[in-house]
């Protein structure tokens, strides 16, 4: 028997540049791009060396099926997935109906919901809500002896309370719980934490499971939210010289693939979802895909928690292993949608292995030249780049790319591209590699 | 914020978080006995109340709170204490 087709039949997005699929892809190709100063009050802690972050807009929660109560309960990284898992089950055309008003649950209509698993990746879950808890757990002495009114309250920041719910606000299952609670989802329900290549192992083991026949159907995607109250973790990537440190010009400070590139642009966060299906239950539905996943690879450096493999054997393995797995010869691939960071090493690897690999025929872009860098959502949102521009035949271009790194097929402006197949590329701290290949249903 | 008494809004963020109909809430209704509310539900309800109100409620004041009209002397008597 021949192996399940795999489609995306649904697409969600929360991103820096937009909320929602839609506007989220017409940014895109627009060339949009987030970035700002960071929060003024950071620098009460600690002067960074990179200023520059891509915040994310407002929205209102209560659209995705989240209400005040829950709000109060889970971290900004669950509201981001789970208003990303909304837009994905509308995108599908599934209908969600309520379950349990207390509880605010739904059932979603015309699936076995034992055969559909929630597959989800995150590069650091409720760190932010951790921070928060944390502040109020230690400071709350200081407080005290300060009395009301100190000067120091600007600096403390304590939260109301310590969080009630603050272990299932903090653990890093929480979103895959939450969605697989909030609509009902009992089959495998699993998360990835393979930092900056969570989003893009989560849509993989999504694959692997309808693949292998174990479900029928998957959420997949993956979560971030960074911007904790202090900037903390903002700090952490910023003293490892990971940021953008030439700022003097926002607009252009990121710059992927690009020769003067200095770093990454840190998102405050972000999320996507990519709901997958095997081709009889997407037929059963009349539900079109907007791309088919034909193949899934990992593999991984053993060389440093924090710096790429300049050598990048693994990664190249690893990208041969999945062109095996599609059927497809490097000539074939039309697109690749690079991880593309922006940081000196990664993005001279990743051009390198492109050109030893593909050479100078596909399209090559970097998404996280409009988004920056969401870490365990990057993988996703870029996985639901790479589908929409399959479905719309369409690439966008790289921000900022004005001397490019190597002479490769950069896009350089948004526009029409025949993809019959594509790849995505995904490289995190740890040493994590992942690689999808999609194509054309 | 809801507008109203102090009373229609506590019965509100008792309606929001239990899902009870507001006309079988009385000052008198045992929030655990009579509205079914478990122990995760009393946590939320505390939260909430908080969040309407802009206050903090201590556990010890929490745990004082026994009844719906126990909610409302609370946080009218924490109103006057304030405004005093």
């Amino acid at each position: 028997m021949s192996p399940h087709r795999i489609f995306i039949t649904g697409i969600g997005v929360a991103a820096p540049t937009a909320i929602g699929t839609d506007p989220f892809w017409r940014a895109c190709l627009d060339g949009i791009a987030a970035v700002a100063p960071i929060p003024a009050h950071w620098f009460n802690y600690h002067p960074p060396s990179s200023t520059l972050w891509a915040p994310l807009p407002d929205f209102d929660y209560r659209q995705y099926n989240v209400n005040r109560i829950e709000r109060m309960q889970i971290d900004t990284a669950t509201v981001l997935g789970l208003c990303a898992c909304k837009q994905a089950l509308d995108d599908a055309g599934l209908i969600t109906e309520q379950k349990d008003e207390k509880k605010n649950t739904f059932a979603v209509e015309g699936i076995d919901p034992a055969r559909c698993g929630v597959f989800f990746g995150t590069g650091m879950a409720g760190i932010a809500g951790f921070a928060l808890n944390q502040a109020f757990h230690c400071f709350s002495p200081i407080k005290e002896r300060l009395g009301d009114g100190s000067s120091a309250d600007s600096l403390l920041r304590m939260p109301a309370r310590f969080n009630p719910f603050a272990v299932s606000q903090i653990m890093p299952n929480a979103t895959a719980a939450s969605i697989g609670i909030k609509y009902s989802i009992t089959g495998p329900n699993t998360t990835f934490a393979n930092a900056c290549a969570a989003g893009t192992v989560a849509v993989g083991n999504g694959f692997r499971a309808i693949r292998a026949g174990r479900c029928s159907m998957a959420i997949t995607g993956g979560t971030e939210y960074l911007g904790d109250e202090f900037g903390g973790v903002f700090r952490g990537f910023d003293i490892a010289k990971t940021l953008v440190r030439d700022c003097v010009e926002p607009e252009k400070a990121n710059r992927p693939f690009d020769a003067k590139r200095s770093g990454f642009l840190f998102a405050e966060g972000g999320a996507a979802v990519l709901i997958l299906e095997s081709q009889e239950h997407a037929e059963r539905r009349g539900v079109k895909p907007a791309a088919e996943i034909t193949a899934f690879a990992e593999s991984f450096d053993a060389h440093s928690l924090m710096a790429l493999d300049p050598e990048a054997g693994p990664i190249k393995t690893m990208v041969r292993s999945a062109l095996d797995e599609a059927g497809l010869t490097p000539d074939r691939i039309d697109y690749v949608n690079a991880h593309a960071t922006g940081t000196q090493l990664n993005d001279e690897v990743e051009a390198r292995l492109i050109d030893e690999i593909f050479g100078k025929k596909p399209a090559v872009n970097a998404t996280k030249s409009l988004v920056g860098h969401t870490i365990g959502a990057s993988g996703a949102i870029e996985a639901a780049v790479t589908s929409l521009s399959i479905r719309d035949q369409a690439v966008h271009a790289c921000k900022n790319l004005e001397t490019p790194v190597r002479d490769l097929n950069f896009v350089t402006a948004s526009g029409p591209q025949e993809i019959r197949a594509a790849l995505k590329n995904s490289f995190g701290f740890g040493g994590h590699n992942a690689s999808l290949v999609f194509t054309r249903p | 914020m809801t507008t109203g008494t102090i009373e229609q809004r506590v019965i509100s963020v008792v309606t929001e978080v239990l899902r009870v109909d507001p006309a079988k809430i009385m000052p008198s209704s045992r929030i655990k006995e009579e509205l079914g509310a478990d122990s995760l539900d009393q946590v939320s309800l505390i939260m909430s109340l908080e969040d309407e109100f802009k206050g903090s409620i201590t556990d010890d004041e929490a745990a004082g709170l026994v009844t719906v009209g126990d909610a409302v002397n609370f946080i009218e008597k924490k109103a006057e204490l304030q405004t005093a």
